[in-house]
């Protein structure tokens, strides 16, 4: 174990799976040409693009024409966000978007305040879900869009999309939603044309893809204004080019994460079960983040670990070769404790002392194993030279 | 890496580690409100004022371990005045630097450092409190952590009213009986206070129970 690191951070981003960098190689090295016409290699770009996004389309159970390549999840949310906005400015001033929601959203909505609409944000219980009815109440004659994101990217909470669906359907006017599936795709069923959104993005990278490339749902009709304007190489609403190769990668890492995705849910699930056993019974004051059971996804386990600092937990376990993730001011470059803990009415000891393990499908339970055997050393010796542990427990003696 | 192999060093294996039993002197500051809080204790001999033990606890990252650890090592054999002149950036340069967001670590340390040392003199009769009142007691309560949340008692409204007549303290806790911290904040709040030779008694009232 001691060469090899473990690696518990994965929705952040994940290693690229050797199959993905295999299907890859040819679009890197003999056909990297841009897609074109009359010409053979034009065409065969053509072909291949065409063959890749059915593979896309087909897991999210959409047509391929609604789906647009993006270098990014980020990108994607950007131009869905820009381009329903600037589409649709004219008919309403108010957006609905959620406390918990990912940064590429609230940044959005950030944005969007300083342009002038007004921004509703819908507040969370204490488990980061955001009910149906909070949205029911949050909506103005002059609603444009409701914004969320599927699965929460730190405790892993599935919102209700089927309630808000119902929701904005019951509304006496058109709101536009877009949805972040960035933690949700390959983890879940994503049935784009049930979920009811406009517009929905996906990044290649969570799922044993490359870096780089994603995709952005855009349902047939919807219109979007031009984000980025330049010439058309692959996609019309990102033009200029876009990596032939990465979307090769991209389509693989879809197919191998889907072709089982059942299979790939549960083996995720029984080792995100195993790892939340084996922490509630091997360390004292550990109590988990987010919901228990079926309304969080398959591969978050995030836990607050009482009287200890995150970053000396995660620098500790770095040293041992774990690489996990913590919600501690002090590991964050703006000294501010994880903004979805506090939401949820977590306090800053909890936030400073939580702990994020994203599993993919090549952990194992002797990773598992050995990640919670050092946690419960790392967690006594911290214990041992924290005040705030010596004063309740010499209390307590 | 970020942090120096002498920072890694110390946080893996810091010196001074620990509660000091019957320390002469200690102090508190920050609190995991602010993400650092930590603790130093001192045993200084009264003939020579040199500082013959120091002990620290910490709840904090890997910098502000580390820097606490170094503190300790530069403080120890030395007098009051010349542990008095020690410095963050002292501390610091010794740590072979640190990340500019940390340096409010290295700070930490040494301000708790130069609490203890005021604590001590203050117990001593070797400083004056100058303006000695209710105000002092309220700083000093700003201290106390309400350790499951993090905060310190006055920003979370647990102090009721603070008066401060003929050497004696009246403190007034919201806290009810059923809350597990109150008699151990009741018993910090005395720990805090007992250096202060002005305050002759201190009376803690909560709402529900006898005084204690």
């Amino acid at each position: 174990m001691n060469n090899h690191r473990i690696y518990m951070d994965n929705c952040v981003t994940t290693p690229v799976a050797p199959e993905v960098l295999e299907a890859m190689n040819p679009y890197f090295l003999e056909k990297f040409w841009f897609p074109g016409t009359f010409i053979s290699t034009g065409e065969e770009t053509n072909a291949a693009l065409a063959q890749f996004k059915e593979i896309i389309a087909q897991a999210l159970n959409t047509l391929p024409e609604e789906i647009h390549f993006t270098s990014g999840g980020t990108v994607a949310n950007n131009i869905a966000l820009k381009g329903l906005m600037g589409a649709n400015a004219k008919k309403g001033r108010h957006i609905i978007v959620s406390l918990v929601d990912y940064p590429d959203l609230l940044t959005n909505a950030a944005y969007f305040e300083k342009q002038g609409f007004a921004v509703t944000y819908l507040e969370p219980d204490s488990e980061a879900w955001v009910s149906a009815d909070k949205l029911q109440k949050a909506i103005r004659p002059d609603t444009i869009l409701f914004m969320n994101t599927i699965v929460n990217h730190v405790v892993g909470t599935i919102q209700p999309m089927q309630d808000y669906k119902k929701v904005l359907e019951a509304a006496d006017h058109k709101i536009f939603w877009h949805a972040d599936a960035g933690q949700a795709f390959g983890k879940m069923h994503l049935d784009v044309q049930d979920l009811g959104v406009d517009t929905l993005s996906v990044s290649a990278h969570k799922i044993h893809g490359p870096q780089g490339i994603g995709a952005l749902f855009v349902k047939k009709g919807t219109k979007l204004s031009q984000l980025i304007h330049g010439v058309t190489r692959v996609d019309q609403l990102q033009t200029g080019g876009l990596s032939i190769a990465l979307i090769a990668g991209f389509a693989k890492a879809v197919e191998m994460t889907f072709s089982d995705l059942d299979a790939n849910i549960s083996y995720l699930r029984e080792l995100s079960n195993y790892l939340l056993e084996k922490l509630e019974s091997t360390i004292p004051d550990i109590e988990l983040n987010g919901p228990r059971g079926d309304k969080r996804v398959c591969h978050n386990i995030n836990v607050s670990i009482s009287y200890i600092e995150g970053e000396s937990i995660t620098m500790m376990l770095d040293l041992n070769g774990v690489t996990v993730a913590t919600g501690s001011a002090c590991a964050s470059q703006g000294l501010k404790p994880n903004y979805v803990l506090m939401a949820m009415g977590k306090n800053h000891v909890q936030s400073h002392g939580s702990m994020k393990f994203t599993l993919s499908r090549y952990n194992t339970k002797e990773e598992i194993d050995y990640t919670v055997e050092k946690l419960a050393e790392i967690t006594a010796t911290l214990r041992e030279r924290s005040p705030l542990y010596q004063a309740i427990h010499n209390k307590e003696r | 890496m970020l942090y120096s192999q002498t920072v890694l060093d110390h946080f893996m294996h810091p010196h001074n580690v620990g509660k000091l039993d019957n320390a002469d002197a200690e102090a508190t500051e920050g609190s995991p409100a602010c993400g650092d809080q930590v603790t130093m204790f001192l045993k200084v001999n009264p003939e020579t004022q040199v500082i013959e033990d120091i002990k620290f606890l910490s709840y904090g990252c890997a910098s502000n371990i580390a820097t606490a650890s170094i503190i300790t090592d530069l403080v120890k054999g030395k007098t009051l005045e010349e542990a008095k002149k020690i410095t963050w950036q002292q501390a610091m340069e010794e740590l072979g630097g640190l990340p500019p967001i940390k340096v409010h670590c290295a700070v930490l340390a040494v301000d708790t450092l130069q609490s203890a040392i005021s604590n001590y003199e203050i117990a001593h009769g070797l400083k004056e409190v100058p303006n000695f009142g209710k105000d002092t007691i309220i700083e000093e309560l700003k201290k106390i952590i309400y350790p499951k949340v993090g905060e310190d008692i006055v920003s979370l409204k647990m102090v009721k009213y603070v008066g401060y007549n003929n050497n004696e303290v009246i403190i007034d806790l919201n806290l009810m009986r059923f809350d597990q911290w109150r008699d151990n904040i009741a018993e910090e709040i005395r720990e805090h206070l007992k250096k202060y030779p002005q305050i002759k008694n201190i009376k803690i009232n909560f709402p529900d129970a006898e005084t204690t």
